[in-house]
């Protein structure tokens, strides 16, 4: 398992939801990709790199074989795929206090949807439909989406300041070099490696060394084993 | 179907997993223990895949079973009756169901066409590729760069709504943005109180060793989780 990579946490969840209701689950998300200030509060939030919701309609489990069993189901499943910064309290507790309306409206028509308030069976909730990632990545394990966006600005507000210096004199370089910082203030943050990526780095390291000692003592004991029987 | 913001692409990919097994271990059990020994951060195959933001690899044992009573959304007759008779307040339960197979589940952000990133895919990882999905069903006819798109579109379900809160910018772009700041924050700490001039000289060395608009030079590295390359050139 490895839900984190530096600064961000990979959160699976998956939720059943009657077949039939899958066209209107569908339409709200039509509405929310036509109109996206309908997702002004995920913005806010601002804690999100990328996430995402699938549906898979009950016949469209991949086939690929006619040796591969054909799923049977009654429900169609809904697939929420997310990538954010801090952890899994803040993330959950921020959706349902910034957006509960919003979040409501995505899962109204999943089986036993608690509604995002109260906090508690929501909880539950998200903890029992979660899986748990085996392999996560992310290209900038030290940085936030807030960071990446921030880096984002201060690059162009750096190529365009730089297009009006090359004349300057020192002091009008100056005086328009803490212009641009003031401009940059909320942006230059510094980044580091967070204790959660030694961590986790830690614990995938511990993990492929049990593996490997377990893989080493089970060769051992074949060999041993080998080596006991009489020619 | 919303597969893309802007130049960011979601990609969703199940691919079912072969039944029973070899040597004494199921598939599925290969399967999640090849993706759980992958290297972290840089040690990543992902890092080696151009244009990836983001990226898991899981297992989809099963589906959930969603056994609480009430709080059901939709008018459900059996609930009225279900005071009546046991028989109806079985009905009034949530339908339990499994799954057939086992799916690994493979979810990445990237930027870009989702062409382009599987011959990108393809050409730096053919091994992780062929170790990871060698198990799953019908993978046993990907031999090249078609086959692998065509098996790959077969296991791929459109995503419904996607949400991008970051940026739809090429990662090279992202990574000389995360360097730039990196870097100007440090600039402007260390030479707080020089005079203008000393400023203005030391601004312009530092403007030569960034290079902003050059993506290939100095900037951070895919998955770069410590800053002991900072500011070497990739």
């Amino acid at each position: 398992m490895s839900n984190i990579a530096g600064k961000a946490y990979a959160m699976n969840v998956i939720t059943p939801m009657r077949w039939y209701m899958v066209w209107a689950n569908r339409l709200i998300f039509h509405v929310a990709v036509r109109f996206p200030s309908t997702l002004k509060g995920l913005i806010t939030l601002s804690l999100i790199h990328y996430a995402r919701w699938t549906i898979i309609p009950r016949d469209k489990f991949p086939h690929l074989s006619p040796n591969q069993p054909k799923e049977d189901l009654k429900y169609s499943y809904m697939l929420f795929h997310t990538n954010f910064n801090g952890s899994w309290d803040q993330y959950v507790d921020s959706f349902t206090f910034a957006i509960p309306s919003g979040l409501d409206l995505f899962w109204k028509f999943n089986i036993r949807y608690p509604k995002s308030v109260p906090l508690t069976p929501f909880h539950d909730y998200i903890r029992y439909n979660q899986i748990d990632t085996d392999h996560y990545y992310s290209a900038y394990p030290m940085a936030s989406s807030n960071d990446v966006k921030a880096g984002k600005k201060v690059r162009e507000t750096v190529i365009a300041f730089n297009q009006t210096i090359h004349d300057a004199t020192p002091e009008e370089f100056q005086k328009n070099y803490f212009k641009m910082l003031r401009e940059l203030q909320n942006d230059l943050g510094d980044m580091r490696p967070s204790p959660v990526v030694s961590m986790a780095a830690k614990a995938v390291k511990e993990r492929a060394l049990a593996s490997q000692s377990v893989t080493n003592s089970q060769v051992k004991k074949e060999k041993q084993t080998a080596e006991s029987v009489p020619a | 179907m919303a597969n893309t913001s802007g130049k960011a692409y979601a990609l969703n990919v199940l691919s079912p997993i072969k039944q029973s097994g070899e040597n004494d271990r199921g598939y599925v059990e290969q399967v999640r223990t090849s993706i759980q020994n992958l290297g972290l951060h840089e040690q990543s195959p992902f890092a080696n895949i151009p244009q990836t933001y983001l990226a898991r690899l899981f297992i989809l044992d099963d589906v959930v079973y969603e056994s609480l009573p009430g709080a059901d959304r939709i008018f459900n007759f059996s609930e009225i009756l279900s005071i009546f008779s046991d028989k109806q307040r079985r009905a009034a339960l949530p339908h339990q169901e499994h799954l057939k197979s086992k799916y690994l589940v493979f979810v990445s952000n990237f930027h870009g066409e989702l062409d382009d990133y599987l011959e990108g895919m393809w050409l730096q990882e053919q091994t992780f590729i062929k170790t990871v999905w060698q198990h799953c069903v019908a993978f046993d006819q990907v031999n090249d760069l078609i086959s692998f798109k065509e098996y790959i579109y077969k296991c791929q379900l459109d995503t419904t709504l996607f949400f991008n809160g970051s940026t739809d910018d090429s990662l090279q772009e992202q990574l000389k943005g995360l360097y730039v700041k990196q870097e100007l924050a440090n600039f402007a700490m260390e030479n707080q109180g020089k005079s203008a001039e000393q400023l203005q000289q030391a601004y312009q060395q530092f403007i030569s060793r960034v290079q902003l608009e050059n993506l290939d030079g100095p900037s951070w590295k895919p998955a770069q989780s410590s800053l002991a390359v900072e500011g070497e050139a990739i």
